[in-house]
């Protein structure tokens, strides 16, 4: 059982990490991102291509990934919602902007093969793929009945740092005080000298980037890597995730993360492993019909 | 007279002539072939889950190819191979198949790569009324009702893998001999056809041989967090754990279960014979058993040619894939030989194709190659286990009953 525990720890870490860059998009702009999954798998892959491809240090190549991946952030603002903005279209048109942008970045990895267009950026079209043995020492532990893999256990402290980093910048800096004030009133804030087009791109950068590092941690820890891995893991996930904590509450996607890694572990346990892929959708019905607002999902203001 | 004598020597030379040009015997007509293009296609998983499996497959037609194309091809024509990649996606596959029967015109061809595919392109073969010869799929209602659950035998399906019916309670039972394991648990890939058909093999065997099975633990394919499945069988101390399941996840599975200190069997079946599996698997699957179609140490001709030539071609081993993948061609290579084909009539072509693949007899890297009458393979089975580099050691050998 405490096994267990610490299987839904690991994988509610990732969780939390890919849905803190949701909805602090969702929190912003009202609208989901629904790219975020793509570039959680653009990090993941830009890091193996360096690693296995062009010879790079883990390290370098993880910097490297997570730019990318914000790099990918600029273009989703630039491309899917900034002149959606400008014409003031509803919020479904962003939505469906990104899932056609999430779908072109998942059909340009799965089509790098040897010899193709993306031949630099992929080399393994739809294949799952691990980073090779020895990319970082990665030792399992034994503690009491417990097996850690460093890979794993190394996940849980990245992800608190950077989401209470996160909360510090939002809550204390003037850059928080400003997207807060974004988020809870463009117009006036345009008003109030803030340049909103600046703070929505420093979102979809910031947003981007802890994606793009979910899915770096995501492959070292789960070893593998493919062009899917966003849309199969933790797309849908996601959601339900910060549906559970709130839409827009940071805080709320951290507990939801971890909240939704235990909840599957323990229908696994429960009801046999067939349960675990229901109980997202399961949570995500139940957290809506009953407390449509999330965990902790108050009025719009307090969202981030 | 005599010039009626001249009339009947003319009559009787020009009968003997068309005699001999209609090759008669089943031997095909040397000079219609001479200078033609024999196509064959192949639908392979070159990427995705079945991406361990296709290339080696696709390698081992391509050498065949080679080989028969440089010794003066099929009576004198050239076989032209187009391989396509399915991605291992059962509609991908479907529309590939399309493709090269309507378009590309092949008069047949192998695959695809994944039992769950070809439950989408055999039918659509049999429809087409285009040969299809599976050569690694081997989950069950392959042949010869690869319409399933209609029962009608499909006249144009051919499969010469070992199936899994065949090949996991031969392992199963073999392990039994040898070691007598009490309990077991099992770990299946739900959405897959061939892993939960391996599934239910392996659950109809283990009572046979005294293996009480603690617990079926399903998974999906897609999931890439395995520790909880594994997590949940490790902690229920069987002697064996059996895994049925494609691509990378057996190694993953194993790697899991070593790390959380679990030191007994994996059984599998034909998911994990691929150098691919076993070197992912490294050390963790040291011992992991299977039985396989074929062995790389067999040392008759037509496996040690094999051997060599793929060493010199591709300057690695082959694993069972490449050699069915080979073996599939030349099957296909001897049925257009004797098929007396046309050239001008490809449905036609194509029915001459299958009836003479029903008639195959040759000497393959698998041993003496014929089919059933319902075109399914009887061969040995090599019970192989992996060495923890990548290889494998044979075990045990179970001829055919």
């Amino acid at each position: 059982m405490y096994q267990q525990i610490v299987n839904a720890i690991f994988i509610g870490s990732i969780y939390a990490l890919f849905a803190v860059g949701y909805t602090l998009v969702f929190g912003i702009l009202d609208i989901l991102n629904l790219a975020h999954s793509a570039v959680f798998m653009l990090g993941a892959a830009t890091t193996y291509t360096l690693v296995v491809k062009y010879g790079q240090v883990f390290w370098v190549a993880s910097v490297v990934g997570i730019a990318a991946s914000a790099l990918m952030g600029l273009v989703i603002e630039h491309v899917c919602l900034r002149p959606l903005r400008r014409r003031q279209a509803p919020p479904i048109a962003a939505l469906i902007s990104t899932i056609g942008l999430a779908l072109i970045i998942v059909a340009a990895v799965e089509q790098g093969k040897q010899g193709s267009l993306f031949s630099w950026l992929w080399v393994d079209g739809a294949n799952s793929v691990a980073f090779p043995a020895g990319t970082i020492p990665n030792p399992t532990w034994h503690v009491a009945d417990l097996s850690l893999d460093a890979s794993k256990v190394v996940i849980i402290p990245v992800s608190i740092a950077l989401m209470l980093v996160l909360g510090y910048v939002m809550r204390y800096t003037q850059i928080g005080r400003g997207l807060r004030a974004v988020a809870e009133n463009p117009r006036a804030a345009r008003l109030m000298g803030l340049d909103v087009d600046r703070m929505i791109t420093l979102t979809l950068v910031i947003s981007s980037a802890l994606g793009g590092l979910a899915g770096i941690l995501f492959g070292v820890a789960l070893g593998d890597i493919s062009p899917y891995i966003g849309r199969d893991n933790v797309e849908v996930r996601g959601l339900a995730v910060i549906v559970l904590g709130g839409m827009g509450s940071i805080p709320g996607a951290v507990i939801g993360g971890y909240l939704l890694g235990l909840v599957e572990i323990m229908a696994l346990v429960t009801f046999g492993s067939s349960a675990r892929g229901g109980v997202a959708f399961a949570a995500l019905f139940l957290m809506l019909v009953l407390r449509p607002q999330g965990l902790f999902g108050t009025r719009l203001r307090e969202r981030i | 007279m005599n010039r009626t004598r001249l009339f009947g020597w003319l009559v009787a030379t020009l009968l003997v002539a068309a005699c001999g040009s209609t090759g008669g015997g089943g031997g095909g007509n040397a000079n219609s072939y001479s200078g033609k293009t024999i196509k064959f296609g192949a639908v392979l998983s070159i990427t995705g889950a079945g991406g361990v499996y296709g290339p080696q497959s696709r390698d081992g037609a391509k050498l065949a190819v080679k080989e028969i194309n440089a010794s003066g091809g099929v009576n004198g024509a050239q076989i032209e191979l187009t391989v396509e990649d399915d991605a291992s996606d059962k509609a991908q596959s479907q529309q590939k198949a399309q493709t090269l029967i309507t378009s590309n015109n092949v008069l047949a061809f192998l695959g695809p790569t994944l039992s769950n595919s070809a439950v989408a392109v055999h039918p659509l073969a049999e429809s087409l009324k285009t040969p299809v010869l599976a050569v690694s799929t081997t989950g069950i209602h392959i042949v010869p009702d690869c319409k399933f659950p209609e029962t009608t035998p499909c006249k144009y399906v051919f499969r010469d893998s070992l199936g899994e019916e065949t090949a996991i309670p031969a392992n199963i039972k073999a392990y039994a001999a040898d070691s007598h394991p009490k309990t077991g648990v099992l770990l299946v890939a739900q959405d897959d056809k061939f892993s939960s058909d391996g599934g239910t093999i392996v659950q109809k065997t283990v009572a046979q041989y005294n293996i009480d099975l603690l617990k079926t633990i399903p998974f999906s394919k897609n999931d890439a967090d395995l520790s909880p499945y594994v997590t949940q069988a490790v902690q229920l101390k069987p002697d064996v754990i059996f895994i049925t399941s494609l691509g990378g996840i057996p190694a993953k599975i194993m790697t899991a279960a070593r790390n959380q200190g679990w030191q007994g069997q994996f059984l599998g079946g034909n998911g994990f014979n691929t150098a691919t599996v076993s070197k992912q698997a490294g050390a963790a699957g040291t011992g992991a058993r299977s039985a396989s179609a074929w062995y790389i140490g067999n040392e008759f001709a037509s496996n040690k040619d094999f051997v060599t030539a793929y060493k010199n071609e591709y300057s690695k081993d082959p694993d069972q894939f490449a050699a069915q993948g080979y073996t599939g061609l030349k099957i296909l290579a001897d049925a257009a030989k004797r098929a007396n084909l046309t050239f001008t009539d490809t449905a036609g072509d194509r029915d001459k194709l299958r009836a003479a693949i029903e008639t195959v007899n040759i000497q393959s890297p698998l041993g003496p190659f014929q089919f059933t009458s319902s075109h399914d393979v009887k061969q040995t089975v090599w019970i192989i286990q992996m060495d923890g580099a990548g290889g494998f050691k044979l075990v045990h050998e179970v001829k055919a009953s």
